[in-house]
């Protein structure tokens, strides 16, 4: 072969590559849709621990910061502003239901059941200010909720149907692509969407999706039905980010220990007051 | 020629049996070698521990002293002493027609029935002692202040309470996980890396790294401690510590450290085996076996308990009553 020759050759082959790369890159410019990695058993992979970033917990609904209960507490214990996490602006309540959510937010600082520690119900469990973590398996998926221990198990292609009302509910979940989708009832009626006082009846029936969008952030989206508070269903959306903390790791928020005050403290011996020592 | 072909052939086979021993030591074994195990897997590959088990067992921690050193009993005296406790309680609720007069049934309250792996083992403790070790005087010190602060100041307030009657944790999760008197039910559930176990009582998870990670910095400290596992062939080996102490689990103190080891014999059956040390607390270590058999449940229903804690007012209330009572009987 010649310089020339070679030359030739080299320009052929470059050429033929440059249209191999354009053949595999997409035709248009905008992003494709985001292909997930795949468990050993070829689903979609959420396992991580997660956390929404978001003042959901605080209202559902857009807001604008504002003042906390304890003015002793000052700028820590203030309301964080939002723009909400629920699809279009207002919630479908029925006129009474209403007149309840009126009620429960004038009372929120006493009837809200996340001051208690109790198991915060689903969805709210998800946009709650603490992380959780997905354990996937072939026929069960484990959430792990930091706050206060809470916990589901979902089971895949499981019909079973709830066998009692429980404060985290009855998850039965199945794969559409790299969708998970979870069918939530037997939910009770003792938790709240929020500390604002957004609630539901017993009737609640949840059904969650969660997409992976990016290899850190999953799409969480929720749609709410219940025929005792809503006149129609509707939706909740918002993103959730991986904890990309090398050492990231759940801990205990064991918060029972931190409610007993408020939920025992007028029972106690008088003078043993262990927040006044 | 053929001697290097030969020559060549060798250094391959040396060469990817290196590589699959360097597999071996980084990756679960690829199949059971000891007769007597199963090793069931996990799609990715993994010793599949999975599902929901019952801890329950009728062998008690400690052997009974007029057994000596005798660890297992006869198949024949396991059968005698089953039929004895049959007598027993048949002789204790006769009824007219001569049926056991059942008082109530469990499974009216939502309690399982109990769950049991046979087993011929007369302690729960393995070796000749069969029970746990002296107790230091460090510890005795400790356990004594506990009980004077129990009894002075038993009612004071909720945080006088046992850990358990506060919802806070049931002394049977560990670890050690022990059998809880009811509801003896935990899930292990496996993902890439991780193996979670959620025991019943009182729906707490531990969530176990399998990626050879260490423990965070000693000022984290966790009521459940701090659990990282490795697999060794078939077995998962969980080693805990970071305790905060207050769970002082059989009086143990922050310093203890808790080996565990989980190994599926067969469908129906784990080996539960655990070493506990703690200076500060036993003059040595001990180490406990157990089986547990798979349930018949295929999950664990929420033992929501905080929610619903009305003893614990009324165990206050009830005191405070009674100390007002008092006070105007003395006037």
């Amino acid at each position: 072969m010649t310089r020339t020759e070679l030359r030739n050759w080299s320009m052929v082959t470059a050429a033929a590559a440059a249209g191999l790369l354009l053949a595999v890159m997409p035709a248009h410019s905008q992003a494709p849709a985001y292909k997930a990695p795949k468990t050993a058993d070829g689903h979609a992979n959420l396992n991580g621990i997660w956390q929404a970033m978001n003042t959901a917990n605080w209202d559902i609904q857009g807001h604008a910061a504002g003042p906390g209960f304890m003015w002793q507490l000052g700028a820590e214990e203030a309301q964080p502003p939002g723009l909400g996490i629920v699809d279009g602006e207002e919630i479908p309540y029925l006129p009474a239901a209403l007149a309840k959510k009126k009620a429960n937010f004038a009372a929120r600082s006493k009837d809200d059941p996340e001051l208690k520690c109790y198991l915060p119900g689903v969805p709210r469990a998800n946009y709650m200010p603490y992380p959780f973590q997905i354990v996937q398996s072939s026929k069960v998926v484990l959430i792990s909720y930091e706050y206060a221990g809470a916990v589901r198990t979902i089971n895949i292609d499981s019909k079973k149907e709830a066998p009692v009302d429980s404060w985290m509910g009855w998850s039965n979940g199945h794969w559409e692509g790299d969708t998970l989708v979870v069918d939530v009832t037997g939910l009770n009626d003792m938790t709240w969407f929020d500390r604002s006082g957004n609630y539901h009846s017993d009737a609640l029936h949840v059904v969650e999706r969660w997409t992976p969008r990016s290899a850190d952030t999953l799409n969480y989206e929720a749609t709410i039905e219940d025929k005792n508070v809503f006149s129609k269903p509707w939706k909740i959306s918002f993103p959730l980010y991986r904890h990309v903390e090398k050492n990231a790791q759940l801990l205990e928020f064991k918060c029972v220990e931190f409610a007993e005050e408020l939920l025992y403290g007028n029972l106690r011996k008088k003078g043993t007051d262990p927040y006044t020592k | 020629m053929i001697r290097k072909f030969t020559f060549a052939l060798v250094a391959i086979v040396m060469l990817a049996a290196a590589l699959a021993f360097s597999q071996v030591a980084s990756k679960p074994a690829a199949a059971p070698a000891s007769k007597g195990t199963v090793a069931l897997r996990t799609t990715d590959g993994q010793p599949d521990l999975q599902g929901v088990w019952s801890t329950a067992t009728t062998v008690p921690l400690e052997r009974p002293a007029n057994l000596g050193a005798k660890e297992f009993y006869t198949p024949e005296e396991l059968a005698a002493n089953a039929a004895r406790a049959g007598q027993r309680k048949g002789k204790a609720a006769p009824r007219e027609d001569g049926a056991l007069a059942v008082h109530y049934d469990l499974s009216q309250f939502a309690l399982n029935r109990r769950e049991i792996a046979p087993s011929l083992r007369t302690s729960l403790i393995v070796g000749p002692e069969g029970r746990i070790p002296p107790t230091t005087d460090a510890a005795k010190q400790r356990a004594a202040a506990a009980a004077a602060i129990r009894r002075d100041h038993g009612f004071d307030g909720p945080e006088n309470r046992g850990l358990a009657e506060r919802c806070i944790l049931w002394g049977s999760e560990g670890p050690p996980m022990m059998a809880a008197g009811y509801n003896d039910n935990l899930q292990i559930v496996q993902g890439p890396g991780y193996v979670a176990i959620l025991q019943e009582m009182i729906h707490d998870t531990r969530m176990i790294p399998t990626d050879g990670s260490a423990h965070p910095d000693k000022n984290v400290k966790l009521w459940f401690g701090d659990s990282r596992g490795h697999w060794e062939g078939n077995t998962l080996v969980v080693d805990t510590a970071n305790f905060n102490g207050r769970a002082a689990w059989r009086g143990s103190s922050e310093n203890l450290h808790v080996t565990e080891r989980f190994t599926r014999k067969d469908a129906e059956t784990l080996t539960y085996q655990f070493t506990v040390e703690d200076p500060a607390t036993w003059t040595q270590p001990w180490s406990a076996e157990v089986s547990w058999v798979k349930s018949a449940n295929d999950r664990i229903f929420e033992y929501a308990c905080q929610e619903g804690n009305y003893g614990m007012a009324n165990i206050l209330s009830g005191v405070r009553a009674t100390e007002a009572k008092q006070a105007a009987g003395a006037k």
